[in-house]
């Protein structure tokens, strides 16, 4: 659309190069979970308050979230194991410094990582441009420092970002940008210079937003996810799509919910045609692949109608 | 105006009439449901010029964020590129043309879904100027009937047609809309939720009339603020089509389901759409029509 923030150029699922995954995949599919750290006491920049419920500390929305890094997470892992999953976590950087055992297990599965901020409780909101290219070259520096991986993309901190956050992204060599919902499959974004997609995450698909906003049940989050599966499956036959699960450890974690993560990738795993993988990985394929025709086709789609 | 209480309606844009004191009415081939699904196609600006009016809980993105909020427009965005396609193949595969309520934004940025919903042979109605620019009694009537132009200017400049009927962004009107509408040359409104009948609006202008939308049927209603299971949501359809079906034996119903394709048009939700109306249509006794074909026939039957 040519509309602001005019950064997605229109391109109708109906009416675009058809998308071929590896070996003929019907289906992208990657696993994201939220790995964060939540200060205990943060600053309210002024915007979006951390811990509206008291003033600070909030000991119990604190402690609640602090328990998917001693307990869900490794909960977490046993299915992910079971089912042989390669994860991309969407990472809060200081849990690299804060919790070594975390990194570590990470490091070990050989998972990839996208930048979720360097807490929970910073928001991009009230950055200068300055401190946001301060704020990707601290991402960068402090994903390489402790894993040797180069940072590719980034979730904005608790969903954040500014009016520059996709141009500034591109500048510090970030190559997906993983706030926006508008699509099946990846999409570039315009930026002022170099390359940025977004790579489809889920808002939709995610136990945050689900069972910890929404209040439906874990055994509903495995019903939606089995359909989205079946959906975008039988699509993918014919182009290929991404399905992205989102979860957070504190809350697939629990004890009574575990369980329906094992459902939900055993169902999904019993299926050829399916292309385990990470958002960098998804990332470096599109762009290598199919950028440089999706630019030219939204082009030539604009063109025809006259703008 | 706080109401006096006195017979009738506390407004003037229609009068009271309880169904029981209707005649009958018959759709076409004694059908007893007319299925209308109204499909919008609604822009959501990344920054609303100040002064429109938006509800407080305009659905869409994951929980209420700050600016710049990427999430809740393309959230929205869905629906353009990718939703809109999955729920026109559903509809036609059971054979519903829908009526699409496109706003001026969309009219005038997405030529391609104009031309397509056109080749598809919905029936496309006017949807105002962006669901973040609602309709209500902040507005001046000057400005309102400003709004209205523009809105139908970039219609008619859009399509090359004049729209017979009208669906405000989230069901937004003042205490004159449905008199504008009508002195707009407006045949329709979409707004009123209050009826599973067409019926006349009291404008003083040649006739015009409500299509009232089942309002719990809606699926922001329903599945965004009310966080319907979208199966139970799939079972509320059909249950709600079993009953309108056994009532239209005596006097026809109308079934008129708003659904957003940004919403409805997701993967997992898709296939609920799709048995819901397998069980509608599968059984018989159902007229699935358009806006404009249900308006033409209850005014042919009514005079």
């Amino acid at each position: 659309m040519a509309l602001p923030p005019d950064r997605i150029d229109y391109l109708p699922i109906t009416d675009r190069p058809v998308i071929k995954w590896p070996n003929d995949a019907r289906v992208a599919l990657w696993i994201s979970p939220n790995v964060e750290h939540y200060e205990y006491h943060p600053v309210n920049e002024g915007v979006r308050n951390p811990w509206p419920r008291t003033p600070y500390p909030d000991v119990q929305q604190f402690s609640y979230r602090d328990y998917g890094n001693r307990i869900g997470f490794w909960r977490m892992l046993e299915p992910l194991d079971k089912h042989g999953i390669r994860c991309c976590i969407s990472l809060n950087l200081a849990v690299l410094e804060h919790f070594p055992e975390i990194a570590e297990a990470m490091m070990e599965r050989d998972y990839d990582y996208m930048s979720h901020g360097i807490y929970n409780t910073r928001f991009l909101y009230t950055y200068s441009e300055d401190e946001e290219r301060e704020f990707y070259r601290d991402c960068i520096e402090t994903l390489k420092r402790h894993t040797g991986k180069p940072l590719k993309g980034m979730l904005g901190p608790a969903i954040s970002g500014t009016v520059s956050t996709p141009d500034l992204m591109a500048e510090a060599g970030l190559i997906y940008h993983t706030d926006w919902f508008h699509d099946d499959q990846p999409t570039p974004i315009k930026v002022n210079a170099g390359k940025l997609i977004s790579v489809p995450y889920s808002i939709e698909l995610n136990d945050s937003s689900v069972v910890r906003d929404n209040h439906y049940s874990a055994a509903y989050f495995a019903d939606i996810c089995k359909a989205q599966f079946d959906q975008l499956y039988e699509e993918g036959a014919e182009s290929g799509r991404v399905m992205c699960i989102a979860l957070h450890p504190f809350i697939i974690g629990q004890p009574h919910r575990v369980k329906y993560l094992d459902d939900i990738l055993s169902y999904i795993m019993s299926h050829d045609g399916v292309w385990q993988t990470t958002a960098d990985e998804i990332a470096d394929y599109y762009i290598e692949n199919y950028y440089d025709e999706a630019m030219a086709h939204a082009q030539r789609l604009a063109e025809a109608s006259g703008r | 105006m706080p109401a006096q209480r006195t017979f009738g309606m506390d407004h003037p844009h229609h009068e009271w009439s309880p169904l029981i004191s209707r005649p009958a009415l018959r759709w076409p081939n004694g059908a007893a449901v007319a299925l209308c699904v109204v499909i919008p196609l609604e822009h959501m600006e990344w920054q609303a010029p100040e002064g429109s009016f938006q509800v407080a809980r305009l659905a869409g993105g994951s929980a209420p964020r700050d600016f710049p909020d990427y999430a809740r427009l393309s959230h929205r965005e869905y629906g353009h590129r990718v939703g809109i396609f999955r729920l026109l193949d559903v509809l036609e595969k059971h054979g519903v043309r829908a009526t699409i309520a496109m706003d001026a934004m969309t009219a005038e940025h997405y030529p391609y879904l104009v031309r397509h919903c056109l080749d598809r042979g919905c029936e496309i109605i006017a949807h105002g100027i962006s669901v973040t620019r609602m309709i209500t009694s902040n507005m001046s009537e000057a400005e309102e009937r400003e709004y209205i132009q523009a809105s139908l200017d970039a219609f008619r400049s859009a399509t090359g047609t004049q729209p017979r009927g009208w669906f405000g962004p989230e069901y937004g009107e003042s205490d004159r809309t449905p008199q504008l509408l009508a002195e707009a040359g407006l045949t329709y409104v979409c707004d009123w939720a209050n009826d599973e009948q067409p019926y006349p609006m009291t404008t003083g202008e040649s006739p015009f009339f409500a299509l009232p939308l089942m309002y719990e049927l809606d699926d922001v209603v329903s599945i965004s603020h009310k966080l319907m299971p979208v199966f139970e949501y799939e079972k509320m359809l059909g249950e709600s089509f079993d009953v309108m079906r056994e009532d239209g034996a005596a006097t026809g119903r109308l079934m008129a389901i708003n659904w957003h394709p940004w919403l409805v048009g997701q993967p997992f939700r898709i296939g609920s759409v799709d048995r819901a109306l397998s069980h509608m249509m599968s059984q018989g006794g159902v007229w699935s029509a358009t806006g404009s074909e249900i308006i033409d026939w209850y005014q042919q039957q009514s005079t």
